[in-house]
C-alpha cells in the first residue's frame, strides 16, 4: 500500500506537469490563432511558482483549511487515475465512482474556502459552479452508467481493454460521445460554460479573494482536476492507451480541441446552461442508454 | 437474558417517573430521558447482538406478542440510539416548552412504541404500537412553533394507519390469524397484491414518499429541534421497516418487466421512489429554512431506501439497510447541528444567519461531516450505501430510475451547501456577535454521531455483520467482502484505501502549505468589492435566494399541494355543513329537525 501511495503521488505530479505544459502550449496555440506571439510554453509554471512564493492574505482558518482540503482531495483523486493500461497506482481499484465522488471532496473544499472569505462574489461563483455541476454531471453519469453496464466493470483499465477488443465507445456510442464532449466542456469550465468564473462579471467568481500561496495551490488544483477530467474522457471514449506516447497524443488532441472550440463561443447565462443540458443533452444521454441497454 | 416486555414497560414507567420529576425540576426530568433511552439502547444492543433477548409476554394483555428477529434488532437498536443521542438536547430545550413534563413523558412513550413496532410478532401488536407512536409523537410536535403542523401530521398518519388497518383486517379474515410471518408467507395472487399495496401506502405515509411528502417539511420545520431530529433519524425509519415487510417478505407473482428484470409492481414503486427523490431534492434546493431543507432531504433519502428495496437483489438490499443506518446517523447529526444554531440564535432561517462558524466551530465540523455523508461523498457512510445502490441500478439496466438517482445525488451537493455557505460561512453578522458554541452536553452526541459516520465510511465491514444477519434471515446472500474491501457487481471498493489516500493528499498539501510564506490575517470585511465602499456586514453577505437562477426555472408548486388544498376545502365545507345542521342554536334548524323527525315517525306509521 505504501508503494501504491508513492506511485499515486507520482501520477499526481505527472498529471500536474502534463496538464500545465499542455495548457501552456495551448496558450501559444490560441495566440497564433489570434495572430499574437503568445507566452512561452512554461508560463503556467511561472504563474504558479510566482503565486506560491508571494505573501498573501488569509480570512481565517476555514479559508486555509478549505484550500488544503481542496488540493488534497484532488491529489487523492488523481492518485487513482491510470495513465495507460499498465501504469496505475492501485490496479483493480480505479473505480469510476471514486473519481466522481472524490473529486467532489475537492470541489467542496474549494467552495467552503471561497464562501469562508466572506466575499459575496465568491459565494455567487460557488453557487453557479454547483448549479452548472447539477447540469453537466447527470447526463455524463447516465452515459458512463451505460458504458459500465456494457463492459460489466467500472474499472477504467478494464474499460480500456474492452474498447481494445470491441472498438472505441466514440464509434459505438456516437450520441454518448456527443453528450460526454459537451459535458467535458462544462467540467473544464470552458466557454460557453464558464459561467462560474466569468471574469468580467464576477471578478473570477470563487477565485476572487485568493492571492499568494492560496492562489498558487488552487492553480495546482485546477491543473490536476483538468488532468483528471480529460484523462477520464480519453479512457472512457477514446479507448485509453497502451503506451505513454499514445496517451500523450490523445490527451493533447482532446484538450486542444476543447480549448479551441471554447474560443468560438460566447458565455451562457447560468439558467441557460441548466435548460440547455436538461432540454437537449439529458434526453440524448437517456436515448443512448435506452438504445444500448433495452434492445 | 433480557425480557423485551420489561424493556417496553420500563420505558413507559421511566416516562411516568420523568413526568413526575419534571414537576419538581425540569432538568432532572429531562435527565431521566437520557438515562432511560441510554439504558434501552445499551440493553438492546448488548443482548440483541448477543442473541439473548427473551420474547415471552406475561404482564401485558395477551394479544401483544413479540418475536425477536435480526431485522427488528437492527431497527430497534438504531432508532433507540438516535433517541439516546437526541435526548442529550432535552435538558436544554426543557425551558422552552410550555409543558416540559409532558414532553419527557411523551418522548419515552414514543421510544417504547417504536421498540414495540420493531419486535411485534403479529399485526395487532404492530398496529397498537404503531398507533402509540403516532399518538404520542403527535403531541410532541406542537411544543415547537404551532399546532397546525400537528394536524397535518395526524392526517397523513391516519391515511397510513387506515391503509395498514385494512390490510390487517383483510389478512385476518383470509387466514384467521395475524401472525406476521405466517400471513405474509401465505399470501398469493391478488390478495398478495392488495396487501402489498396497502402496506406500501402505510410505508409511504411514514417515510414521506412523493404524494405524502407534504407533512415532512411542515412537521420537521415546526417541531422543536430534538423532535425534528428524532423524526428524521428515527420515527421515519418505521416506514422503511414496513416497506421491508411489504417488498421483501411478500413477493406477489405478476408480470415481469423484461428489460429491467423486475416485477411490474416493483417497477411502479421504483418510479414513485424516483419521483420522491427528484421532488424532494428540487424542493430542498429552494428552502430558506434549514430545518425544512433537511426535511425534504430526508424525504429524498427515503426515496433511495425505497429504490434499493424495489431492486431486491442482495447488493441493493444491503445498500438499502446501510443507507438507513448511514442516513440515520447523518441526518440526526445535521438536525442537531441546526438545533444548536436555533438554540443559540432562535432562528433557523438561512437568510437571517451568517458566519456561525466563527462562533461555533465544532458544530460547523459536525454539520460538515453530516452533509458529506448525506451527499454520498467519501470517506463517509453515505458513500458506501450510494455506491451499493448505484451498482444495483446499473446491473438491472434501470436507466430512468438511475437518472433520477443521479439527479438526486448531484442535487444533494446543492442543497447541503446552502446552509453551509450562507448560515455557517459568509460574513460574521454583528447581531449575533454574542453567540457562543453549544454547551458540552450538546456537543457529546454530535461528536459521537460524527465519529460513527466516519468509521462507517472508512471501515464499513465493521457494521456489515448486523446487516448480514438480516440478509441471512430474509434468505438473501450476504455481501461479498475481502478484508476491508467490498465487492459489488462491477467493481471493488476499498473505503479504507480511499480514506488513506485522501489523508495522504491532505497531508502532502498541508506540508506544502506550511513551507510557503505565511499569510497576513485580514478581516472578513476587507474584501474585493470592485471599487464600492460597503461598511455593513449584511450588505456583503450573500444568503437570501441562494440558488435564485435555478429556482426561477421551477417556480410553480408541485401539483399535489393543490389537490390537498381542494380536499381540505371540501372537508371544511363538510364540517360547516355538519356544524350547521347538528350543532347549532338557530331556531329554523331546530324546527327543521322536529319536522323531519315527526315525518320520520309518521312515515314509519304509514308503512
Amino acid at each position: 500500500m505504501i508503494l501504491g501511495i508513492l506511485a499515486g503521488l507520482g501520477i499526481a505530479l505527472f498529471g500536474f506537469t502534463l496538464q500545465s505544459s499542455v495548457a501552456g502550449i495551448n496558450r501559444k496555440v490560441v495566440a497564433r490563432v489570434q495572430k499574437r506571439y503568445g507566452p512561452p510554453w512554461y508560463q503556467e509554471f511561472l504563474d504558479i511558482f510566482k503565486g506560491l512564493s508571494k505573501r498573501g492574505v488569509t480570512h481565517g482558518w476555514i479559508f486555509d483549511f478549505g484550500v488544503i482540503m481542496a488540493v488534497g482531495g484532488i491529489i487523492a483523486t488523481a492518485m487513482f487515475m491510470p495513465i495507460t493500461s499498465n501504469i496505475a497506482a492501485f490496479s483493480g481499484l480505479d473505480n469510476f465512482f471514486i473519481f466522481v465522488y472524490l473529486l467532489a471532496v475537492g470541489m467542496l473544499g474549494m467552495a467552503m474556502s471561497a464562501s469562508g472569505s466572506g466575499n459575496p462574489l465568491a459565494s455567487i461563483g460557488v453557487m453557479r459552479a454547483l448549479t452548472q455541476m447539477f447540469a453537466y454531471e447527470v447526463p455524463f453519469l447516465v452515459i458512463v452508467m451505460t458504458i459500465i453496464k456494457v463492459t460489466g466493470t467500472s474499472s477504467l483499465v478494464e474499460i480500456m481493454a474492452y474498447q481494445g477488443q470491441n472498438g472505441w465507445f466514440m464509434w459505438t456510442m456516437p450520441l454518448g460521445f456527443v453528450v460526454a464532449s459537451i459535458s467535458l466542456l462544462g467540467m473544464l469550465g470552458k466557454k460557453p460554460f464558464e459561467t462560474f468564473i466569468a471574469p468580467a462579471e464576477l471578478a473570477s467568481g470563487p477565485m476572487v479573494e485568493y492571492g499568494g500561496k492560496h492562489l498558487g495551490l488552487l492553480f495546482i488544483m485546477m491543473e490536476i482536476s483538468h488532468f483528471i477530467e480529460v484523462s477520464l474522457f480519453v479512457h472512457l471514449f477514446l479507448g485509453g492507451a497502451t503506451t505513454i506516447v499514445g496517451y500523450l497524443i490523445k490527451y493533447f488532441l482532446v484538450y486542444t480541441a476543447a480549448n479551441l472550440y471554447s474560443y468560438l463561443n460566447g458565455r451562457f447565462k447560468i439558467d441557460q446552461v441548466v435548460v440547455f443540458f436538461y432540454k437537449w443533452i439529458l434526453p440524448l444521454a437517456v436515448l443512448q442508454a435506452v438504445w444500448v441497454l433495452w434492445r | 437474558m433480557l425480557n423485551l416486555e420489561l424493556v417496553v414497560l420500563a420505558t413507559l414507567l421511566g416516562g411516568v417517573v420523568a413526568y413526575l420529576l419534571s414537576m419538581i425540576n425540569k432538568r432532572v426530568g429531562s435527565a431521566v430521558t437520557i438515562l432511560v433511552s441510554g439504558a434501552v439502547f445499551s440493553l438492546l444492543a448488548y443482548y440483541g447482538f448477543g442473541n439473548s433477548i427473551d420474547q415471552t409476554v406475561e404482564l401485558i394483555p395477551n394479544f401483544v406478542m413479540f418475536k425477536v428477529t435480526a431485522l427488528g434488532t437492527f431497527f430497534a437498536v438504531l432508532v433507540s440510539f438516535v433517541f439516546f443521542m437526541v435526548s442529550f438536547f432535552n435538558p436544554f430545550f426543557a425551558e422552552r416548552y410550555k409543558y416540559p413534563n409532558a414532553f419527557n413523558l411523551l418522548y419515552l412513550m414514543t421510544l417504547a412504541g417504536v421498540v414495540g413496532v420493531f419486535y411485534a410478532s403479529n399485526f395487532i401488536t404492530l398496529f397498537v404500537f404503531f398507533e402509540l407512536v403516532v399518538w404520542t409523537s403527535m403531541f410532541l410536535i406542537p411544543m415547537g412553533k404551532g399546532t397546525k403542523a400537528s394536524i397535518t401530521y395526524f392526517v397523513f398518519s391516519t391515511v397510513g394507519s387506515f391503509a395498514m388497518l385494512y390490510a390487517i383486517i383483510f389478512m385476518a379474515v383470509g387466514f384467521g390469524t395475524t401472525d406476521i410471518d405466517t400471513v405474509l408467507a401465505g399470501l398469493t395472487g391478488t390478495a398478495a397484491l392488495i396487501v402489498y399495496g396497502l402496506l406500501l401506502v402505510a410505508s409511504f405515509a411514514k417515510l414521506g414518499a412523493y404524494p405524502f411528502m407534504v407533512w415532512l417539511p411542515k412537521v420537521l420545520g415546526n417541531a422543536p429541534d430534538p423532535v425534528s431530529a428524532v423524526f428524521s433519524g428515527g420515527i421515519e425509519k418505521m416506514g422503511a421497516f414496513i416497506a421491508v415487510l411489504a417488498m421483501i417478505k411478500i413477493s406477489p407473482a405478476s408480470a415481469m418487466f423484461e428489460a429491467v428484470g423486475l416485477p411490474v409492481q416493483n417497477y411502479i414503486v421504483g418510479v414513485i421512489a424516483a419521483v420522491t427523490i427528484i421532488v424532494g431534492t428540487m424542493m430542498a434546493i429552494r428552502q430558506d429554512d434549514a430545518k425544512k431543507l433537511l426535511a425534504y432531504s430526508s424525504a429524498a433519502n427515503g426515496g433511495y431506501i425505497l429504490l434499493a428495496f424495489t431492486i431486491g437483489n442482495s447488493v441493493a438490499i444491503t445498500g438499502g439497510f446501510f443507507h438507513i443506518f448511514a442516513h440515520a446517523l447523518a441526518s440526526t447529526a445535521a438536525f442537531l447541528a441546526i438545533g444548536v444554531v436555533t438554540y443559540r440564535t432562535k432562528t433557523s432561517k438561512i437568510s437571517e444567519l451568517g458566519g456561525m462558524i466563527h462562533h461555533m466551530p465544532i458544530t460547523y465540523v459536525v454539520y460538515l461531516a453530516a452533509i458529506i455523508s448525506m451527499a454520498g461523498i467519501p470517506p463517509m457512510g453515505g458513500f458506501i450505501s450510494k455506491w451499493l445502490i448505484f451498482q444495483a441500478l446499473i446491473q438491472n439496466n434501470l436507466v430512468f430510475l438511475a437518472t433520477a438517482a443521479f439527479i438526486g445525488s448531484i442535487g444533494s451537493f446543492l442543497y447541503v451547501f446552502r446552509p453551509l455557505a450562507a448560515l455557517f460561512l459568509g460574513q460574521k453578522l454583528p447581531k449575533y456577535k454574542d453567540v457562543k458554541e453549544a454547551p458540552l452536553l450538546m456537543l457529546i452526541p454530535m461528536i459521537i454521531l460524527t465519529l460513527l459516520s466516519v468509521v462507517a465510511g472508512v471501515f464499513p465491514t465493521l457494521f456489515l455483520p448486523m446487516i448480514n444477519n438480516i440478509m441471512t434471515e430474509l434468505g438473501f446472500q450476504t455481501l461479498m467482502t475481502s478484508g476491508f474491501q467490498i465487492i459489488g457487481f462491477n467493481g471493488t471498493l476499498d473505503p479504507a484505501l480511499v480514506a488513506a489516500v485522501f489523508g495522504t493528499g491532505v497531508l502532502v498539501v498541508f506540508i506544502l502549505f506550511m513551507i510557503f510564506p505565511k499569510s497576513r490575517k485580514v478581516g472578513l470585511m476587507d474584501t474585493y468589492t470592485g471599487g464600492e465602499f460597503i461598511y455593513t456586514e449584511e450588505l456583503l453577505h450573500y444568503s437570501a435566494d441562494f440558488y435564485a437562477p435555478l429556482e426561477r426555472l421551477y417556480r410553480k408548486e408541485p401539483f399535489v399541494n393543490k389537490i390537498y388544498d381542494s380536499i381540505r376545502i371540501k372537508v371544511e365545507e363538510l364540517g360547516a355543513f355538519v356544524r350547521y345542521f347538528f350543532f347549532t342554536n338557530k331556531p329554523e334548524v331546530t324546527v327543521f329537525w322536529i319536522v323531519a323527525i315527526l315525518l320520520f315517525i309518521v312515515w314509519g306509521d304509514i308503512i
